[in-house]
């Protein structure tokens, strides 16, 4: 397994000043090293970043670019080895793995590639799940998640179980499930990664919706076709951001 | 089709997830029952090893011996005293010993006792039949001395010159000296003879300690007489009762480490078979405390349904073992359970250990990836 260890910089930090109004995750000179055997391997190298609120950004890199570490370290599912990480205005990247629990419960929705889901338990079930964990009554909690499940177009599958749904639907289970807590950001994986071409264009469509409906929504994808669904594209590369711009559709919308 | 929904709730996940892993949840079931049952059976029948043992001990005879200073006999309503000295279940019976010479000249030691007593007392003898109460001239003939008269069945005896008739009821067999006597009511030797007891043999139930107790006491109400424990007997008995002990503690250590590496087993199988839905878990919040109760929980549920299981098999097969060996029912002891109880949950947390230990190290982002 790899190690982690903490690394000396002389990357310019030019986000040091944390986030202004209207930001979610702003990112400072953020390092992620791993150690392996006896080699040191810095999947990221001093990302420096800023999604404001309610945009659709996709980040995109080729297979070892450091995308999904830069995923993990957004997500909260990882620490970086170096540098600030501030979400919805709070610096979470000195906190331990219950403080982490409780910002990805509460902040982040996430949308996995292979979806995901409890394979035992129905999809009212799964999507109930984020709202057990920070102690939603019962009532409440079936209401939210019969609501979510009903506006992603399964309010007739909620009581049924993952194998007895096809792709799509499974894939539309998770989004719900990362819509129930209301989060700051809805985080996706590769989400159309395990889909048919009109699957996906199906979820991505579903995706533009959610961000019509003013979700902040951040797209990790080497697809460039899936990619152009956002408004923002920010390429990573060797571990650095090595581009950020509008996409061509958006670029294209601009007056 | 339109489906019951259940309401999800940690409990509902932790009986989907015993319900949904059955074949796991069985062999953990059956190794914390196996451990609750032997638990149980063992102290149950610990609890009563001592009143049994003892009991069974009880069946080799006198464990203390009064003897009377040769010039100075028993004086009468001695033993009296001495049964009301002991406890109420101890049993004591007086003995008076004369050497007579039989019909064919051989000298025999006549010895009179209250059979009644002698029977309660020396159960393990073998005697093929007892005389009956008040039959004032029955005798019991030990195997050898059987050999020393004329006639077995009609006795003739003299000594110092008076002789006396008895009638043998009875062949006594024990292979120590009793053989070699000729057993008879202890009116009837005394009359005869004019011997007075002089030898008291006791037997006082229980172990080591309450003996030496008795024989203080008895030693302080009769200080003119040599009171003295049956050594083998009383020291042999609290040895094998103590090794009765150590025997069943270390079997019950042994089977709780055999089962603890077989829930050990089960449960981390458990775990890592859910690494994936644990990472998903934590990847959604739920925090290291909230996963590891929940799995904790699964493990406890296991330990509780195994003492429900083990108490009740280990209490019949304590009852069955008890019935075989000693002849009597042990009834279930329900001061064994918070023993019983303790035990499994100490071999649930033992086996929990290291899935645990999985649990607190799982990356979900790898999981999650399906790295």
């Amino acid at each position: 397994m790899a190690l982690e260890i903490p690394v000396d910089s002389t990357t310019t930090t030019t986000n040091a000043a944390g986030p202004n109004p209207g930001e979610v995750i702003v990112t400072d000179n953020l390092w992620k090293t791993y150690v392996m055997g006896d080699q040191q391997v810095n999947a990221l190298r001093g990302v420096n970043l800023r999604i404001r609120h309610s945009e659709y950004v996709a980040i995109m890199g080729p297979s070892g670019s450091g995308k999904s570490t830069l995923m993990n370290l957004i997500g909260c599912l990882d620490s970086p080895s170096q540098g600030r990480y501030w979400l919805n205005g709070h610096d979470v990247s000195q906190l331990n793995d219950d403080e982490l629990a409780r910002i990805r419960n509460k902040e982040i929705g996430f949308v996995f590639q292979t979806f995901n889901l409890l394979a035992r338990a129905t999809s009212l079930h799964n999507v109930e799940l984020p709202l057990i964990y920070n102690g939603t009554p019962t009532a409440e909690r079936t209401a939210r998640a019969k609501e979510v499940l009903e506006s992603v177009g399964l309010g007739s599958r909620m009581d049924h179980k993952p194998n007895e749904l096809s792709g799509g639907q499974r894939q539309r289970v998770a989004i719900a499930r990362a819509l129930v807590n209301r989060p700051s950001i809805i985080l996706a994986d590769e989400p159309t990664g395990n889909l048919d071409s009109k699957t996906s264009v199906e979820i991505m469509a579903l995706f533009q919706e959610l961000h019509a409906k003013g979700n902040t929504i951040v797209l990790v994808t080497h697809e460039p076709d899936i990619a152009e669904y956002a408004n923002r594209i920010v390429t990573i590369r060797d571990g650095v951001v090595a581009g950020d711009q509008l996409s061509t559709r958006n670029r294209n919308q601009q007056p | 089709m339109a489906r019951s929904v259940t309401k999800l709730s940690l409990l509902g996940m932790l009986r989907r997830s015993l319900v949904h892993r059955r074949a796991r949840s069985f062999s953990a079931l059956i190794a914390m029952t196996v451990s609750a049952g032997v638990a149980t059976a063992l102290l149950t029948l610990y609890a009563d090893l001592d009143t049994k043992l003892h009991k069974e001990f009880r069946s080799f005879g006198a464990n203390v011996v009064m003897t009377a200073p040769a010039d100075k006999p028993l004086a009468a309503g001695v033993l009296e005293k001495v049964q009301r000295a002991l406890p109420a279940d101890a049993v004591a019976a007086e003995f008076a010993y004369a050497v007579a010479t039989t019909d064919k000249g051989t000298p025999v030691v006549a010895a009179g006792t209250d059979f009644a007593a002698v029977r309660r007392l020396n159960s393990w003898w073998q005697v093929d039949a007892w005389p009956a109460e008040g039959d004032a001239d029955a005798a019991i003939v030990g195997q050898r001395a059987a050999g020393f008269v004329g006639d077995a069945k009609a006795l003739k005896l003299a000594f110092a010159g008076r002789s006396i008739a008895l009638r043998s009821v009875g062949r006594l067999s024990t292979g120590g000296d009793e053989d070699s006597r000729i057993y008879m009511p202890l009116a009837a030797l005394t009359q005869w003879t004019g011997v007075a007891p002089s030898v008291i043999e006791v037997q006082v139930p229980g172990g080591a300690a309450t003996v030496e107790a008795a024989i203080a006491r008895l030693k302080q109400e009769f200080p003119e007489l040599q009171i003295q424990p049956v050594r083998q007997l009383v020291e042999g008995e609290s040895k094998i009762v103590d090794r009765t002990h150590a025997l069943m503690y270390g079997a019950v250590v042994l089977i709780a480490l055999t089962v603890a590496v077989s829930v050990l087993a089960t449960l981390s199988a458990s775990v890592l078979e859910r690494r994936r839905d644990f990472a998903l878990m934590k990847a959604l919040g739920g925090s290291q405390g909230q996963l590891m109760g929940m799995f904790l929980l699964e493990a406890v549920a296991l330990a509780l349904a195994g003492v429900a299981a083990g108490f009740v098999i280990g209490s019949a097969a304590a009852w069955a073992i008890s019935e075989g060996n000693f002849h009597t029912a042990t009834l279930p002891h329900l001061s064994v359970l918070p023993v019983v109880l303790a035990l499994n949950l100490v071999i649930a947390a033992m086996a929990a250990l290291f899935p645990v230990r999985v649990l607190r190290g799982l990356q979900p982002a790898a999981l999650l990836k399906g790295e």
